[in-house]
């Protein structure tokens, strides 16, 4: 205690100097902690500066003194003021420093954000304080989260050397990187690669940004990323710091939810690769494909000709984007106006799944023919969808799927006048979240 | 904080800069190699603004190419713990928010934000008081203190904190 007689306070043991601070004291006693509240916060920030937290240990015994306490109330005094200094949790960290007292860390804990902020980590708790805070602000804006892929989902690249010879005319007919939210084929030169465009996708993201907060989720890396949320937003109104790139995952060849800021009861999913979402498919709504050049069609293995080969695209306004918009809304609408229960116990993935289950309900069908491999993830496909599947044909079925009409089973359905449908039925009824009309899809002999 | 300092620094140069304009070669390398770079002694380099001695050069063996220690004046740049600075709202999250004072990076965490402010998102993000009188969004002008600095080779990082007398914002881009 040889600061004492430093201390300034301490020295005033003057009579007038104590009633002066017993009035102002009691004048405004929540004035005064909160003066002692910034002094340990104070004190915290300099933790280092071992002398001044003495000095000041000192000055806030002296007032005790003052103020006529006990010396219990002393001591308790005095080690809320040494806890305080080591309360801070460090929630978070960027460049290594603690988001909150600023000290240094040496230990790298918690998750990294590197798509909002080079050198941002968070921890776990910190996290879920987050997640649940902008919760409660998301849902009184009436808003859920998307996750949104790029590749196949809103576009197609190619490398210009992958470029099919029917598709070179192309680079001709780019569009203008100068009105970049004009156009829906743009040729990046420095990267050498060509990028087109989902069909409606403008009008989408428009939409669905009045329901939704959107991120970028990518397996691409960072830089290709960015590009492409230029393509997509040239003004940066959806994706402001939302794009998530595979530099960003924390698992390889996993997209997780463990790096979004948003709680999983509230997040939609838009992807055309169900694999990648192994721990959220329930959050997940499956993307037709999106082949517009050649070199995608080639890479899944498809020997048809590409949509630019063709010569043609998917529909403007019922093409795949503009059926899930649909679907969207519509679970929107539940989630925010049909359900009943408290706002915030209500769950997405629940929405969806009702939703899903009525795609084909009271669709009773029967398989014929069909490769037991793919045969299960039919299945589950038809009955994630509400319609129910039978071993053997009865009067209830309403649906023969096969690949061929030459089977017993076809050959009832032609006989009953059921309809025989195509396994690709099931995967297009998948696809648009509707019935689609068994007409198109019927079985052909085989040659 | 600025500084204006003598630092010294061995330039090494190719022998087809030889000839009369010598030390004009020697000095524009000389403000390209360190203008804009960071030590963690020193800080940033904001700029060179004159040479106080160049000394005798060397030939290095085996090469040709000519090492000159060359002592130079320099204005530094130098964030302090306790410092008050202001800087440009770059970017505005959930989290806090991210500031720019020239080189140097700060963030500001939302535990570090007023707690009368709260965080708006839509398509320009923001904190705002609750009458809507003060708000900091991209491009506001902020006075915060650092409360911790690392400087890095090519980077400063510093964590900020608006929670303060006299701190927030200076100019709001909006009203402007």
């Amino acid at each position: 205690m040889s600061l004492v007689t430093d201390s300034p306070v301490h020295s005033s043991s003057s009579d007038d100097f104590a009633a002066y601070l017993d009035s102002a004291l009691d004048a405004s006693s929540s004035d005064a902690s909160s003066e002692e509240e910034e002094e340990e916060e104070q004190t915290e920030n300099q933790d280092e500066d071992f002398k001044s937290m003495r000095a000041k240990r000192c000055k806030v015994e002296s007032i005790e003194e003052i103020q006529g306490s006990t010396s219990n109330g002393l001591i308790e005094h005095n080690i809320e003021a040494s806890v305080n200094v080591d309360v801070c949790t460090h929630p978070g960290s960027f460049g290594n420093m603690c988001i909150r007292c600023g000290e240094r860390l040496d230990v790298e804990s918690g998750v990294t954000f590197g798509y909002i902020h080079k050198g941002l980590r968070l921890n776990n708790d910190e996290i879920t304080r987050l997640r649940n805070t902008d919760m409660k602000n998301l849902l009184r804006h009436k808003k859920l989260y998307l996750i949104l892929d790029l590749d196949h989902t809103l576009l197609n690249s190619t490398q210009l050397i992958d470029l099919a010879p029917e598709e070179v005319h192309l680079i001709t007919q780019a569009d203008s990187l100068e009105d970049i939210s004009k156009g829906n084929l743009f040729k990046l030169e420095y990267m050498r690669m060509m990028t087109k465009l989902r069909p409606f996708v403008r009008a989408f993201l428009k939409e669905a940004s009045e329901m939704f907060e959107m991120y970028i989720y990518t397996m691409g890396d960072r830089a290709y990323a960015l590009e492409m949320s230029k393509l997509l937003d040239p003004q940066r109104e959806y994706f402001n710091a939302k794009v998530i790139s595979r530099d960003d995952g924390t698992q390889k060849h996993q997209k997780g939810l463990d790096v979004v800021l948003g709680l999983e009861s509230a997040v939609l999913i838009l992807d055309d690769t169900e694999n990648a979402w192994m721990k959220h498919k329930d959050n997940l709504i499956l993307m037709e494909r999106y082949h517009f050049f050649a070199s995608s069609c080639r890479q899944f293995g498809y020997n048809c000709k590409s949509l630019a080969e063709l010569k043609s695209d998917e529909n403007e306004s019922d093409g795949a984007l503009g059926t899930i918009l649909k679907v969207l809304k519509q679970v929107h609408h539940t989630f925010f106006y049909e359900l009943q229960d408290d706002l915030v116990d209500r769950d997405v993935r629940q929405v969806l799944k009702t939703i899903r289950s009525e795609v084909l309900k009271g669709c009773v069908l029967v398989f014929s023919r069909v490769v037991r491999t793919t045969l299960q993830a039919l299945w589950k496909m038809a009955e994630q969808m509400g319609a129910t599947c039978l071993t053997e044909v009865d009067p209830s079925v309403t649906h023969v799927v096969a690949t061929d009409v030459g089977t017993e089973k076809a050959r009832w359905a032609v006989k009953e006048k059921k309809h025989l449908v195509h396994p690709r039925w099931i995967e297009a009824t998948n696809y648009f979240w509707q019935k689609q009309p068994e007409d198109n899809f019927t079985v052909r002999k085989k040659q | 904080m600025f500084f204006h300092i003598v630092l010294e620094r061995n330039m090494q140069l190719h022998p087809r800069y030889f000839g009369r304009n010598l030390r004009d070669n020697l000095v524009s390398k000389l403000m390209k190699d360190v203008e804009g770079t960071c030590s963690g002694r020193h800080g940033f380099v904001v700029a060179v603004t004159g040479i106080e001695h160049i000394g005798k050069g060397l030939i290095r063996d085996g090469t040709g190419f000519v090492t000159f220690p060359i002592k130079y004046q320099c204005v530094v740049f130098r964030p302090f713990k306790g410092e008050i600075l202001e800087a440009f709202v770059t970017m505005v999250n959930k989290m806090g928010f991210f500031a720019e004072a020239g080189p140097v990076q700060i963030f500001v965490s939302n535990h570090l934000i007023p707690d009368d402010m709260e965080f708006q998102s839509g398509d320009m993000p923001n904190y705002t008081t609750s009458d809507g009188s003060v708000k900091i969004q991209k491009d506001s002008e902020v006075r915060l203190k650092i409360i911790g600095t690392r400087v890095d080779a090519t980077e400063i990082f510093c964590i900020g904190t608006i929670k303060d007398d006299f701190l927030g914002v200076i100019n709001d881009p909006t009203t402007a």
